[in-house]
């Protein structure tokens, strides 16, 4: 029963030995050309349209990141949906407050105007 | 598959009674939050403070109210005992504190108060929720509660540079310290097959378990985890960086509450959970604190800046501070609860002198902005005096009762190497806090005075450097300080005079932290 | 299969995520081998979850899912908020602090 954990043991050194050995051979064997496209912002390889210093979208980000703060709860709810009738009332309630507290964040977004588009 | 939720599971016995003060913290939270969206600026930059003031009172009302209980509640999931509750009074006391530090900062403004009032109150509840923990789930839900609104608090300066760069450095070497205490919960949870720290310990205590490889990866990636969250050697490195950076009243903040969540999980977690690994974690933990106690006193040498040498100072209180979790025994938990009550009033003391001086003069942390405040500012002098000699241990204060009783817990723990070096560490201390003393006291007061009073005499002396501190800086809301700020020295003073009264009494305090060491089970 | 590769992978997916954060310098990809850690982290939970038939560690792991999502919002909020002031967005560069 114990043996059985000492590989556990010896993948973490593995693991280790793997991750640093794509590290260095990375910066190692990769190739590194420093054309100007690469120095630019966004490495897609069109020339970039976008010049350093632009004001860019803020509102993409706050908005992306509230989706993604939002989305997340979800996860929460999965576990409850599936055994919303083995817990009873007692899940509901919980599942209430927790959305309840959601709506919360969410005029509060709202009402500071993280929602506006800027 | 396996049968993860059977259909007979019922929800667990919520005992709302235990859990009062945490509600209190986590709605009070809420509605600052709501609060700070109305009402004028002015009612706000009152209501709001107020507002969390009375959610961190009715805490501390409902922790008294719970005083003497012992009992396991959400399914085992926190622990009521004495010392969650002791530590949930620390806790308390610190975030007052803060709320009153914060009361006219540029901070709290710039985050628009209810945020910034809503994030410490959060940052509380997560630091009670962790002083209770008695599984890995709510450990790590605790840690992070803690740590996440304090990433965003050190940065809630945002015109200031310091601050957002310290936050940003905090939330990678956090997240980190997180990301690596987890995994060792993993490995522990690998090992033993629970997450229940009563589990844990039974499952390590019959046998061959205790050294397996497994088990023994899992506890030294949780040291090494909760290291970085507690500012130990040789994971301190981000502490000056981020003390200097955050705003002053999050610094005291973080460097007083913090280490007592931390800790409360050092002693729960590795005096029951992994108290059978004792003899693996135990020696390692005691060389991590002399360590500490030598980097943290001797890095502090020298440091021209109030906030860094603090933030040294907190390193190596810290290492004394984990010579009585070393130990494992009650007169160690002890001992360590009660350095930590001291520890509040010591470092409260010398940050509200801070904050008091950040906002009078232009010099910013600087240990020049205290120079010859012994003779202009007595009431403000004097609190920094007497946190500096209790830091360093000094009879008649709190520190060196808190200090001699670390050294007996390690002494008759069998650690008498760790007392002596606790010793050491107090003696090189003494050649970082002196200066501060000397220069209060001895050395006149700059030719710049202070703008308040400057501006009685003549006209306003020009715009000010931001960094200076930031309140001269003028907002749109509450505009420039006032000289006076009577809540910063009601915390100076109070906290002052705590230090040099559990220091000549400290009956008090040793009644309260005694029923801390016995709910643990430790000898 | 045995527990041994999960773990394998979540160890490799640790360690990569581990020497990413010591090694890189652009905050985003430090963010990003942050998240690495903790779904290495993640991985073991979940294969000891199912090693031991108990859902202790799938509960800890979709915690840690969230807990992840916030992390990696106030991140990437700092970074904006760096961006918008023009600082250098290196974390070799945020050194100004150090003494």
């Amino acid at each position: 029963m114990l043996r059985s954990y000492l590989p556990a043991i010896v993948f973490l050194v593995l693991g280790g030995a793997v991750g640093g050995a794509f590290a260095v051979l990375n910066s190692v064997i990769g190739p590194r050309r420093a054309t100007p496209h690469k120095q630019d912002p966004y490495e897609c390889g069109l020339p970039s349209e976008v010049k350093r210093g632009m004001r860019f979208g803020i509102s993409f980000y706050l908005i992306a990141m509230l989706f993604i703060l939002f989305d997340i709860e979800v996860v929460f709810l999965y576990p409850i949906a599936v055994e919303l009738r083995a817990y009873g009332s007692y899940a509901l309630t919980e599942t209430i407050v927790f959305i309840v507290l959601l709506f919360v964040a969410f005029g509060y977004v709202w009402r500071r105007g993280a929602l506006e588009w800027r | 598959m396996i049968p993860l939720a059977t259909a007979h599971l019922k929800g667990p016995h919520i005992d709302f009674a235990g859990l009062s003060p945490l509600i209190a913290l986590l709605g009070g939270s809420v509605l600052v939050l709501i609060v700070g969206l109305l009402g004028s600026r002015w009612i706000r930059a009152q209501a709001v403070p107020s507002l969390s003031l009375g959610a961190l009172g009715a805490a501390l009302g409902l922790t008294i109210w719970q005083w003497n209980a012992q009992k396991s509640i959400v399914s085992g999931a926190l622990r009521i005992d004495d010392l969650a509750l002791v530590l949930n009074l620390v806790l308390i006391a610190g975030a007052a504190c803060t709320v009153l530090l914060a009361w006219r900062s540029l901070a709290a403004r710039e985050a628009a108060h209810g945020e910034f009032h809503a994030l410490l109150l959060s940052s509380v509840a997560g630091m009670s929720l962790l002083a209770a923990a008695q599984n890995t789930v709510a450990l790590f839900v605790g840690l992070e509660l803690l740590s996440i609104p304090l990433y965003v608090l050190c940065a809630t300066e945002l015109k200031r540079e310091h601050s957002l760069e310290s936050g940003l450095k905090y939330l990678i070497v956090g997240s980190v310290g997180s990301a690596t205490l987890l995994y060792g919960l993993a490995m522990i949870y690998g090992a033993t097959g629970t997450t229940d720290f009563a589990g844990i310990a039974s499952a390590l205590s019959n046998g061959s378990l205790a050294t397996d490889p497994l088990t023994l990866t899992g506890v030294a990636l949780c040291v090494a985890g909760l290291c970085f969250k507690s500012s130990i050697a040789p994971f301190h490195q981000w502490t000056p960086d981020v003390y200097e950076g955050a705003p002053t009243p999050v610094t005291a903040f973080m460097a007083v509450t913090t280490k007592v969540a931390a800790f409360g999980v050092f002693l729960r977690f590795f005096d029951v959970a992994l108290i059978d690994t004792q003899v693996s974690w135990g020696p390692a933990l005691a060389v991590l604190a002399t360590i500490t106690i030598l980097v943290g006193n001797v890095g502090a040498l020298g440091q021209s800046s109030l906030k860094r040498m603090l933030a040294y100072s907190s390193v190596a209180q810290a290492g004394y501070m984990l010579a009585g979790v070393v130990v494992s025994t009650q007169l160690g938990v002890r001992a360590t609860v009660f350095y930590l009550a001291a520890y509040l009033f010591m470092n409260m003391a010398a940050f509200a002198v801070i904050v008091a001086r950040e906002r009078q003069t232009d010099l910013g942390d600087s240990i020049g902005a205290l120079a010859g405040l012994g003779r202009e500012r007595p009431l403000l002098a004097w609190p920094m005096t007497i946190s500096m000699l209790a830091l360093a241990g000094i009879p008649a204060t709190a520190g060196f009762m808190g200090k001699f009783y670390l050294i007996d817990a390690a002494v008759s723990g069998g650690y008498t190497w760790l007392g002596v070096a606790i010793v050491v560490g107090s003696m090189i201390s003494l050649g970082y806090y002196l200066p501060v003393i000397a220069a209060m006291w001895m050395r006149e007061a700059p030719a710049a005075t202070s703008p308040n009073d400057a501006s009685v005499l003549a006209p306003t002396p020009g715009p000010l450097p931001a960094l200076a501190g930031g309140s001269s800086e003028l907002d749109e809301d509450g505009g420039p300080l006032s000289g006076s700020q009577p809540e910063v020295l009601v915390v100076a003073v109070l906290a002052g005079a705590a230090t040099i009264f559990f220091g000549v009494i400290p009956q008090p305090l040793f009644d309260l932290v005694h029923g801390a060491g016995s709910g643990l089970g430790l000898f | 299969m045995s527990i041994a590769w999960y773990l394998a992978v979540s160890a490799i997916v640790f360690s990569l995520g581990a020497i990413g954060v010591m090694t890189r310098r652009n905050p985003l990809v430090v963010l990003l081998c942050l998240e690495l850690m903790l779904n290495g982290a993640n991985l073991a939970l979940i294969a000891f979850s199912r090693m031991w038939g108990n859902g202790d560690g799938q509960i800890l792991a979709i915690v840690v899912m969230t807990v992840a999502a916030c992390e990696v919002c106030i991140g990437l909020g700092m970074i904006v908020a760096i961006y918008r002031r023009h600082l250098p967005i290196d974390v070799d560069e945020l050194r100004e602090l150090q003494g």
